[in-house]
């Protein structure tokens, strides 16, 4: 492109440095008030040092502008300070009003993308993988998401130069771009999330009715309409309260806890119903 | 009872330390209960229970992650105290796990001081700018690791260096039909993660891989595992983007025109 061959005030250690400061510092000063504000000044310091280091009015400017409000997924930033980059080297002080309108117009929309694919699908199939190997009691398990971390941290680096190359440009022309990886992503997680329930769910009912001679076991009823019928209708319940208003996750596992204490003396309840009579 | 040490605590809070730091920047995986309570079952000689008291917390916990900055129970202090209590005791992977929750529900309160407290720095930021002074911005954003790390830090030592005196109370007061019932409860919990995710994914949309996934397990599984069905649904996945990556782009150039579309696939590759 011609703007970074005219251009290039930035060497390829400042946008190495900018990437790794991304990596580990972006949330250390996460607060209530500017969020990741903090985060990301420090992060694209890098390059605000290179360029206005020996003007302090500039400086200060540019300081005051990074300052503001910023959040989004960790590693959809790498997009952002991207571009942050290239405008910035190209333009000066000039593209202030641009960054700070890349900076909030971006972070919507690319935490939208960012949270569903590198948190919500990431976790389903990558950690509930790690989990289910771990539960058989074999530590192995635990590899998987180091090997699926050092491939996030490629995407990361990659994005950078992703967002330092389109610059402006950029937009939401590469969110749309993802949209589809997004969508691919969601089978595979449904479709682990679907196996998950019959193999780790592992409740089985002892519950048992003696009528004259004949015991019915309840369990061995319900395997002949669905095996692992029990787990799914413990989930399909849970996910029907998440639905409602009033329930978070918090209150749900109260209501969890609440059926086991149930579920698990159940058939102790019952004998002493029986013997009531 | 096993003893605490000295050096159990000392490594402990070291690994805290770390989990917090990965917790707020990668994400690689040593501050989820999994790893956290592995590790805790490793240092106690007892890696199995800690595998299992880690692998239900995960399970459990699938879906519970911050998004916006939301604040969720701190399940890492929780792991790290229930598989230390679970051991010690001799009590089990469930009692473990029995704990772990409470544990991380009471300490969501330290979660929220210490975003607070980094307030603090951002004003300190906010008085370095003005004057432009950016080695004072670096340092606002450095030191507010310390309030992420003493929110976490402080509760595990406390509650590590009591582990004992805990233990013991709970072990004079606690029924032994709410032990049943807690041991229940931890089978049936890890619903509560898969519910979280399947909010979170298209289910309505894709229920079909959905139904997939369970009958090849709940059928057949003793023939397949989870790891099959996720490469069944890479397949899958594959199919459907192979399919519709071709559409997306038809949609796309007609709204943005071909030139666009030629520049960005450049891009990408460089």
């Amino acid at each position: 492109m011609a703007n970074q061959t005219e251009n290039k005030k930035l060497t390829k250690q400042d946008i190495r440095k900018v990437y790794v400061r991304n990596l580990f510092a972006l949330q250390f000063g996460w607060n209530y008030e500017k969020m990741q504000g903090l985060g990301y000044t420090y992060v694209i310091m890098p390059v605000l040092k290179r360029l206005y280091k020996d003007d302090p009015e500039k400086m200060k400017k540019a300081l005051k502008m990074q300052l503001s409000y910023f959040n989004t997924t960790p590693a959809m930033a790498h997009l952002i300070t991207g571009a942050d980059m290239a405008l910035e080297e190209e333009l000066g002080i000039e593209s202030e009003e641009t960054v700070m309108a890349v900076k909030t117009g971006l972070m919507g929309p690319l935490a939208g993308v960012g949270d569903t694919l590198f948190i919500a699908i990431y976790r389903a199939i990558v950690f509930s993988i790690a989990a289910y190997i771990a539960m058989q009691g074999n530590p192995v398990g635990l590899v998987i998401p180091l090997l699926a971390c050092a491939a996030v941290l490629w995407v990361r680096y990659k994005f950078t130069y992703i967002g330092y190359n389109s610059g402006r440009k950029l937009a939401t022309s590469f969110a749309d771009k993802l949209a589809p990886i997004t969508e691919a992503a969601s089978i595979l997680g449904l479709t682990v999330v679907g196996a998950l329930i019959p193999s780790v769910i592992n409740y089985k009912t002892d519950l048992a009715f003696t009528m004259g001679e004949v015991t019915f076991a309840l369990q061995d009823m319900l395997d002949k309409i669905l095996p692992c019928m029990l787990p799914l209708g413990i989930v399909m319940l849970s996910y029907w309260l998440l639905g409602k208003k009033n329930i978070n996750s918090t209150k749900l596992i109260f209501i969890l806890i609440g059926l086991g204490m149930v579920l698990g003396n159940l058939q102790n309840m019952l004998t002493c119903v029986v013997g009531l009579f | 009872m096993q003893e605490i040490s000295v050096l159990f605590v000392g490594l402990v809070v070291l690994y805290t330390v770390i989990a917090v730091a990965d917790q707020i920047s990668i994400q690689c995986g040593i501050y989820t209960p999994l790893f956290a309570a592995t590790f805790v079952g490793f240092l106690l000689g007892d890696l199995q229970t800690g595998l299992i008291i880690g692998a239900t917390l995960q399970l459990m916990t699938l879906g519970v992650a911050t998004y916006g900055g939301a604040t969720v129970p701190d399940y890492l202090s929780g792991a790290i105290m229930g598989t230390t209590y679970a051991i010690i005791s001799g009590e089990g992977a469930e009692y473990g796990i029995a704990l772990a929750i409470p544990i991380g529900l009471l300490l969501t309160q330290m979660d929220i001081l210490g975003r607070m407290s980094n307030s603090f720095f951002q004003h300190y930021a906010d008085r370095c700018a003005e004057r432009g002074d950016y080695k004072g911005v670096e340092r606002a954003n450095l030191l507010g690791f310390l309030p992420w790390a003493l929110s976490r830090v402080i509760p595990v030592m406390v509650g590590l260096i009591f582990g004992e005196t805990v233990v013991n109370s709970i072990n004079a007061f606690i029924p032994a039909w709410f032990m049943t019932g807690l041991k229940t409860a931890g089978a049936i919990l890890p619903a509560m993660g898969m519910a979280i995710l399947m909010r979170y994914l298209p289910l309505k949309k894709y229920y079909a891989y959905f139904i997939i996934g369970f009958i090849m397990l709940a059928y057949a599984g003793s023939m397949f595992s989870v790891m099959a069905a996720a490469l069944l649904g890479l397949a899958l996945a594959a199919i459907h983007y192979s399919k519709n990556k071709n559409a997306g782009a038809a949609a796309a150039a007609s709204a943005n025109g071909m030139l666009r579309i030629d520049d960005e696939e450049v891009e990408i590759d460089g």
